[in-house]
């Protein structure tokens, strides 16, 4: 345990000190006698990007609801804090009880996004805890991971011991269980793996073997004994009614970006996007239910006081009771002045009027993703929303009095042409068009249209797996073209850093080799990649030629359907047909309806029967 | 109106948050404990308190005050009970009563007593200190130098604080550290805040740790002292 006296030290030289003193309302406190297992949830980023996080919340309560198990919250420093910390010495400490990390029996990260890697590691390099896995001891904690980026978790797979793929409800207490077990028998660290290999939903990547073509590509993946499993198949939560739910959340003392309560009111989706990786590997879509929900938020609200709520799930339109739910929170929450946020709505005209009565008085600005220029475009991504929705929906708007629209593009989809890239000024001039074609009357407050580019990164599980990233020059290429067209005072237009989606695109589809990569650039100074202001592009490249992996290998190559992808060992449920299938619909530009409409086969309903989709 | 004002502590590790990030606090556990809080009116309802004076980051404090206007009455001894059972460890409520003043509590304000804890330099010596001290107390005018950012510019200027000063003892020597207490002007209409306090007194002289030193404020006053 790292005494107080010692942060009092470093805490007022470092910016948010807050960050790292624990303490807050609803945590957990556990008497010494009582803990058997401890475990320490890390998330690779600061402790305002992190607490914000869904999956933090459920899996802390989770576990501690558990006797004999403690888990305690670890966030990455800020670099001011590594800065005071290396400076005199204090390991990477959990906030709970200020334990040193290395003194856990598990580390569980959470993988949201590609660029938090190196924080991995600096966060293991801070707590004197071997990189990579096969230089750990028996004394150290298992380095475990599990999140929407463990579905591709070859590029992690020397430093991670073992990964949960799927929801981790259930599988994590199936492994702390193992572990109580473990602990009496006293095994070693390869016989506790030995004895989870066989849990669904567990990789264990040292248990495998990777033989590569001469090309570089896979050849295969062999399990290096008969009993571990060939295919890892991710574990879903069939009744979310019924599976552990989360009534109590930890009250930041500061600002984090999702400063609220949340609640999670159904997971999956059913528009099939096909650039969109949580469509695919979240299905099928499971709701909970109006009673439920109402009850939890009463709950919710109730522990932490907080003064919003916000519905969490991909398309929240597509909830089949939507308008009731929000009448019913409303009227539930108006009295004690507690507002609503619905962040991820497809904005029809229904939307908007329930906006409206959400907002009533105050209103932020509206966000549409019409991610590509062109109706072709975004019949090939199948992204179902036309033009006419758009300028309607943006019409509607204006009338009720809004003034700040976002829209969200992405350059670089496959099949993507000059007319695509100029559709995106097109929209943003149409909808600028839209405000000033209202009587001038009911023209409220001064326009402001921010439209931002990001670079399209494809991803594992996608029906557009196979393809090629554009290359950066391609990528900047298209940004200046943008950023020359799109000339109007009303219209700011934003892109992303191509260099990062360029990593982000050979992390997402790597194989274990990048692992390398990934280790070189940490001790290269690479960290916070995600933060503009801390990212070293150089160091990067300098980390590939180090350990002579091409980049381009894993970004702007196609790939052919007959190649070995390194995350061909997991079942997500969606078949590789389907999503081959799919690709050639997108090259036809043939759109396939959302599934409540028609079900197109992706396999789900096989294996993972339950869900509504 | 009902006005309720309350007397409450600061300490332990919340001393590491921010008077915002305080009254945010507060906020929510005036919702936990169902406290019948009046809200402002317009675009963005907020509860209406009020702090008298704010406390900086990094400080602890026995004697913090806010006025909250409530819809409804409810027993003073009530509400301090109902939020010490939802506040976090580290803020405490100690004291509420009905008030009919009219004033706000900002504006009643004139000074705070603190204790700083210094730690003393190797080569320093107990005279030396008391002495320093003394001749500082002797002065009749102290100049320190204060920015201010105005419009991106920082603006510094030099200002006198010596009337801003209304007591200063050593009360506890001891080879590791010193203990300090203060009497500081606070409020609207003037203000000094510790931290500068120890910063002309290491320009006149003290031999003490510049970064490491601890402030904690006993507590407030409504009158205006004279210098002794």
């Amino acid at each position: 345990m790292i005494e107080q006296k010692t942060l009092d030290k470093i805490l007022l030289k470092v910016e948010k000190p807050a960050r790292y003193i624990g303490n807050e309302q609803n945590i957990y406190i556990k008497k010494e006698e009582d803990i058997e297992t401890r475990f320490a949830f890390a998330f690779p980023d600061i402790y305002d990007v992190g607490m914000s996080h869904l999956g933090l919340h459920i899996l802390y309560n989770l576990l501690n609801n558990e006797k004999g198990i403690y888990c305690e919250r670890v966030f990455a420093p800020w670099i001011d804090m590594e800065e005071q910390m290396r400076k005199i010495n204090i390991p990477l400490f959990s906030l709970e009880t200020k334990t040193p990390l290395k003194d856990f029996d598990f580390i569980g990260f959470t993988l949201q996004y590609e660029m938090s890697y190196t924080n991995i590691l600096n966060m293991l390099d801070l707590s004197n805890i071997a990189l990579e896995s096969s230089n750990r001891d028996e004394k150290d904690p298992f380095i475990i991971a599990g999140g929407p980026c463990a579905y591709n978790p070859e590029p992690l797979a020397d430093i991670v011991d073992f990964f949960v793929i799927g929801e981790a409800e259930e599988t994590i207490l199936k492994i702390m269980k193992k572990y109580k077990q473990m602990k009496q028998k006293a095994m070693t660290r390869k016989e506790f793996l030995e004895s989870i290999v066989n849990i669904e939903g567990i990789y264990v990547p040292s248990f495998y073997e990777v033989k590569y073509k001469e090309d570089n590509t896979i050849e295969k993946m062999i399990p290096k004994k008969k009993n571990y499993p060939s295919k890892i198949k991710k574990v879903i939560q069939k009744n979310l009614d019924e599976t552990y739910y989360l009534d109590k959340m930890i009250v930041p003392f500061i600002e984090t970006v999702h400063d609220r309560v949340i609640l999670e009111i159904f997971r999956g989706c059913t528009r099939g996007c096909r650039f969109c990786q949580a469509g695919m590997i979240y299905r099928p879509v499971r709701e909970r239910s109006v009673e439920n929900l109402l009850e939890l938020a009463k709950k919710l609200i109730k522990s932490t006081g907080h003064e919003e709520i916000s519905l969490s799930s991909l398309s929240t339109s597509d909830y089949s009771d939507l308008e009731n739910l929000v009448i019913r929170l409303m009227d539930e929450f108006k009295e004690d002045r507690i507002g609503l946020s619905l962040p991820s709505l497809r904005l029809d005209s229904f939307s908007l009027d329930l906006i409206e009565e959400i907002q009533k008085v105050r209103k932020t600005g509206l966000t549409f993703a019409p991610e590509a220029g062109s109706q072709r475009l975004r019949d090939v991504i199948n992204k179902g929303i036309t033009e006419e929705d758009l300028i309607n929906s943006c019409k509607d708007a204006f009338k009720m009095g809004w003034s700040t629209v976002k829209l969200y593009f992405m350059i670089g989809l496959p099949t993507e042409t000059k007319e695509d890239l100029e559709g995106i000024k097109n929209l943003a001039y149409k909808v600028r068009e839209e405000f000033f074609n209202q009587p001038k009357d009911s023209m409220k407050g001064n326009l402001k249209i921010t439209t931002s580019a990001s670079c399209f990164v494809p991803k594992a599980f996608t029906p557009f797996q196979w393809h090629p990233q554009n290359s950066l020059d391609e990528f900047k290429e298209k940004q200046e073209y943008l950023k020359k067209i799109i000339k109007d005072k009303k219209i700011k237009f934003n892109t992303h850093d191509a260099e990062t989606s360029f990593l982000e695109a050979v992390f997402a589809r790597g194989d274990r080799r990048v692992s390398k990569v990934l280790i070189h650039a940490f001790k290269n100074g690479a960290k916070f990649d995600g933060w503009r202001d801390q990212f070293k592009y150089d160091e990067w490249i300098n980390a590939f030629a180090e350990t002579g992996v091409a980049p381009e290998f894993y970004a702007n190559r196609e790939r052919g359907y007959g190649e070995v992808l390194p995350w061909d060992f997991i079942d997500i449920g969606v078949t590789k047909s389907f999503l081959i299938r799919e690709n050639e619909r997108s090259k036809a530009g043939e759109i396939t309806p959302n599934c409540k409409v028609s079900c197109s086969g992706c396999g789900i309903q096989k294996d993972f029967k339950g869900g509504l989709c | 109106m009902l006005k309720l004002r309350v007397k409450f502590k600061k300490y332990s590790l919340i001393r590491y948050i921010s008077h915002l990030d305080l009254m945010r606090l507060f906020q929510r556990a005036f919702r936990r404990a169902n406290i019948p809080v009046e809200y402002s009116k317009g675009f963005n309802p907020q509860p209406k308190f009020s702090f008298a004076t704010a406390l900086a980051l990094g400080l602890t404090s026995d004697g913090e005050y806010m006025d909250i206007e409530l819809q409804e009455e409810i027993a003073p001894e009530k509400f301090t009970k109902d939020m010490n059972d939802v506040l976090p460890e580290g803020v405490e409520i100690l004291e509420a009563h009905y008030t009919d003043d009219k004033k706000s509590l900002m504006s009643i304000i004139k000074s705070s007593s603190y204790i700083i804890e210094l730690i003393p330099l190797e080569n320093s010596s107990k005279k030396s200190i008391y002495e320093t001290i003394n001749n500082f107390k002797r002065k009749k005018e102290i100049y320190i130098t204060k920015s201010k950012k105005k419009k991106g510019r920082t603006i510094e200027r030099e200002v006198d604080i010596r009337k801003n000063i209304y007591e200063l003892d050593i009360i506890l020597y001891e080879s590791d550290r010193i203990i300090l207490k203060t009497l500081l002007k606070t409020g609207s209409t003037g203000n000094l805040k510790p931290e500068l306090l120890i910063k002309a007194l290491i320009k006149e002289g003290l031999q003490v740790d510049d970064v490491d030193f601890n402030i904690h404020r006993l507590d407030l006053f409504t009158e205006d002292p004279k210098w002794e």
